[in-house]
């Protein structure tokens, strides 16, 4: 018996299949049903609570793409959810956590399957991107709403293409980490904790700082970067990282550069700024010719890659977040003595803070956006949630008690919180994970980027960032 | 069945005997259908449907995060691939790495197979233990532990190099290391094919050896005209699933790479690229074609191996191999095997 003879004897086998292929192309090509028209948000959204019994309407707040899914997060969040559900009766909120890693996938998946959240976040600028052609603009909603607490430049950082995708309600401006212990060594003064304050009778800038981590920069033989017998091979201790910028050829840039876009302003030219490419030479430079910045290899080797967690990073340029991090989960901490330090003056005269936020937003895909809204109102304002994310609270007045609960886990020392203060008036904006056309393969083309740089010596890098500009221009012209 | 055909054929084709033959078949194939049903079934939720979903989604431009906005586009996914470069440099990635890997992998094997199939070696059942354990472990695992192993300044590998006066390769970080770093890793997942490989030797009948070492054959013409063509279909049967899966390679170069290709898309393999596409950019129609390349790919990869097999397997008795350098009448041993030389393949003359 041959194939063709089984086959033939089976033809009804042929009607499933067909079936299937014809649901399959239906479901493919099917329009769907088209998403719920969000109404008249700003009247209904400033609607005092009708006092009338209603239908309790499910709101579904999807948790995952950012901070919160951890599992002692997790508790906290239930019990905002359920303080939410006593306060009113018309609203009834649902938590959904799904981990970090799959988050954006399934949320995707949901989507297309026409069976979206209410509710996003909490969700950083970047992550923020890949779905703000999905979210709701709470232009409307905010309109009537006493935002004066929060930072207008904050408030910005949410507006795309007009449209108001988010509102701040985690901070986290950068500034420098540094390692008392590693100065103290090397007999040398600490980085200044004041805007415009100089360092050993010099400015404050990125060059000082190359000085100053060169210095700080010694390998196995004692020999610090200055010296002509160092050994770049065998570095013992860096002076200078960015870490956990995870390529980013945008973070780095806007890190030693100042702010900048790679979308020019008329929205649709790539270029790669001046005072960008000041920066990124000041760092690829660090890396491959002074070697007081540590290459990828190295940051590795660098308590995988939370490198001033190691104790051999003399100075770090990261996020108020870092908190999180500074000691390991267990066992006895490299770095016993630290504090925070300003950023200097960049290449475009101006003192940048790379900031990172956390919002909450709502899927436009929502059946009742004015509920999603009033749900998104409470948790927003609610400094519990703050507090488990280990977030610096947006609104000012919440900020305190946030900086006592730091002193209380870091005593004895005592970290100058004032500094991130200070740095929160210096953002970046525009920021540096703002919104470009084509934004998820934009974005992956600038971490192609800040790979090649963090692996690969010798390079023209004006060369490259005029490739890389004709390569984003590409991408951003494959957006129409 | 055979039995069956046999007792019922010479009956009488009476109607009413053709009925009750016809009862009999189709009662067989239910039960037959019963018993393939699970994989019918399986086959068709898993398999038919997503291949058919996906050749009909490589016709669109959909992107799961708006539904809505799906368009059918005809061939553009195809006809992008044309001009992607990205594309081209990661089939450049896949190929180099097949041509690196399949050998390599396959000597390896062959070579461990043969190792602890000696009657030389002690403790053989150990050794196939230990070198068939590394398949329990999951791969991500066994990445991870590879990307300690490998690391430039803290790995064990260039610890040991240097010991030795040998200068330790940025394997993960250089784009020209990363492939052999790759390569080096495969061969710890060697195990099943070194046991079909153990099997293939075991079935080689000792007296073929005997009768070769009667001809004054030594190791390596023992090995050379009796083990290889003896184990050449398994030696295709494993080409061929090399092959395959050096096309599919995936979990190693998304681990070591963050899954993007690093470093400079020196791992980008084709799958990885089929990834960030589906996944990363949400182009979930052009990866979906890029799935449909890489079948096409595959399977003439499978054919041309297929074609050029009859010039080099020897199996169930359809080909023997000539013994070069030897006239008439000094041909292989007479000895016949049913999985070798069959009865009809006449001596060479």
């Amino acid at each position: 018996m041959n194939d063709n003879q089984r086959t033939g004897e089976w033809p009804w086998m042929r009607i499933p299949v067909a079936v299937a292929a014809v649901v399959l192309v239906g479901a493919a090509c099917g329009s769907g049903a088209s998403p719920t028209p969000s109404g008249t948000p700003a009247a209904t959204a400033t609607e005092a609570p009708s006092a009338t019994p209603c239908t309790p309407v499910e709101i579904e707040w999807y948790v995952g793409l950012g901070t919160g899914e951890n599992e002692e997060q997790i508790p906290q969040e239930e019990a905002v959810v359920a303080a939410f559900n006593d306060s009113q009766d018309c609203i009834d909120l649902k938590l959904t956590v799904v981990d970090n890693t799959e988050a954006a996938d399934t949320l995707a998946t949901r989507i297309a399957a026409n069976d979206a959240p209410d509710i996003i976040g909490p969700i950083g600028i970047r992550a923020l991107q890949s779905f703000g052609d999905q979210l709701l603009d709470l232009g409307p909603y905010i309109a009537d709403v006493d935002l004066s607490e929060i930072d207008q430049s904050l408030i910005d950082a949410y507006n795309v293409g007009g449209k108001q995708i988010g509102i701040p309600m985690a901070v986290y401006p950068s500034f420098i980490y540094y390692n008392k212990s590693l100065f103290d060594e090397a007999e040398l003064a600490y980085p200044p904790h004041e805007v415009g304050a100089q360092y050993e009778g010099q400015d404050w800038t990125w060059a000082t700082v190359r000085e100053l981590a060169m210095k700080l920069t010694v390998d196995t033989n004692g020999n610090d970067a200055t010296s002509a017998s160092f050994d770049p091979a065998n570095v013992d201790v860096y002076g200078l990282d960015a870490q956990f910028t995870e390529n980013d050829a945008r973070a780095w840039s806007t890190v030693f550069g100042g702010s900048g876009s790679v979308l020019a302003a008329d929205g649709t030219t790539a270029q790669w700024p001046d005072n960008w490419r000041t920066g990124l030479q000041y760092f690829y430079d660090g890396i491959w010719k002074d070697h007081f910045v540590p290459n990828q290899t190295a940051v590795q080797a660098l308590a995988a890659g939370n490198t001033f967690q190691s104790g051999r990073i003399a100075m770090d340029v990261v996020h108020q977040w870092y908190t999180c991090c500074v000691y390991p989960g267990e066992g006895t901490p490299a770095v016993t003595d630290w504090d925070i330090a300003v950023l200097p003056v960049g290449p475009d005269g101006n003192i940048t803070s790379k900031l990172h936020a956390d919002t909450i937003g709502i899927l436009d895909s929502t059946e009742n956006p004015d509920q999603a809204f009033e749900a998104l109102g409470f948790l927003s304002q609610s400094p519990e949630l703050i507090t488990t994310w280990g977030a610096m609270p947006a609104i000012e007045s919440q900020r305190a008690a946030f900086f006592e609960g730091l002193d209380e886990r870091f005593a004895p020392l005592e970290i100058d919180w004032n500094v991130s203060t200070l740095m929160l008036a210096y953002p970046d904006n525009p920021s540096h994970e703002a919104f470009m056309p084509n934004f998820l393969e934009a974005d992956s083309a600038n971490k192609d980027l800040g790979s090649k740089l963090w692996t690969t010596p010798g390079l023209d890098l004006d060369a490259e960032l005029d490739a890389q500009v004709e390569l984003l221009q590409g991408i951003f012209d494959s957006a129409n | 069945m055979s039995t069956t055909q046999a007792a019922i054929e010479p009956l009488p084709t009476s109607p009413r005997r053709r009925g009750g033959w016809r009862a009999v078949r189709e009662r067989e194939s239910l039960t037959g259908l019963v018993f393939v049903a699970p994989f019918i079934v399986g086959f068709i939720l898993f398999s038919a449907i997503p291949m058919v979903a996906s050749l009909v989604l490589s016709l669109t431009d959909f992107d799961p995060r708006e539904p809505d906005e799906i368009h059918f586009i005809g061939l553009a996914n195809y006809q992008q691939m044309l001009t992607d470069p990205v594309l081209h440099e990661s089939l450049g990635v896949t190929l180099r790495f097949a041509l690196l890997v399949v050998p390599l992998t396959l000597a390896a094997a062959l070579g461990v197979a043969m190792l602890v199939n000696s009657k030389l070696l002690a403790g053989r059942n150990v050794f196939r233990t230990l070198f068939y354990m590394p398949m329990q472990i999951p791969l991500v695992a066994s990445t991870i532990v590879w990307i300690g192993v490998l690391h430039a300044t803290t790995g064990w590998l260039n610890y040991g190099l240097e010991a030795v006066g040998l200068p330790g390769p940025n394997w993960l970080q250089s784009t020209f290391w990363v492939g052999p770093a790759l390569g080096l890793m495969g061969l710890w997942g060697i195990g099943n094919m070194m046991l079909i490989f153990l099997a293939g030797l075991q079935s080689v009948p000792t007296e073929l050896y005997d009768a070769a070492k009667v001809d004054g054959a030594g190791s390596w013409a023992s090995f050379r005209h009796v083990t290889l063509p003896m184990i050449s279909p398994v030696l295709f049967y494993n080409l061929i699933i090399a092959l395959i899966a050096a096309f599919q390679y995936f979990t190693q170069a998304f681990v070591v790479s963050n899954g993007r290709g690093d470093p400079d898309r020196a791992t980008l393999f084709f799958n990885l690229n089929l990834y960030r596409e589906a996944f990363g950019f949400f182009h979930m129609g052009y990866a979906s074609a890029l799935a449909w390349l890489l079948f096409v790919i595959v399977l003439g990869l499978t054919v041309v191996l297929f074609k050029t097999a009859g010039s080099w397997v020897f199996a169930g008795g359809e080909r023997c191999p000539r013994w070069p350098g030897r006239s008439a009448g000094r041909g292989p041993p007479r000895v016949r095997s049913a999985t070798t030389c069959g009865d009809s393949v006449r001596s060479p003359r």
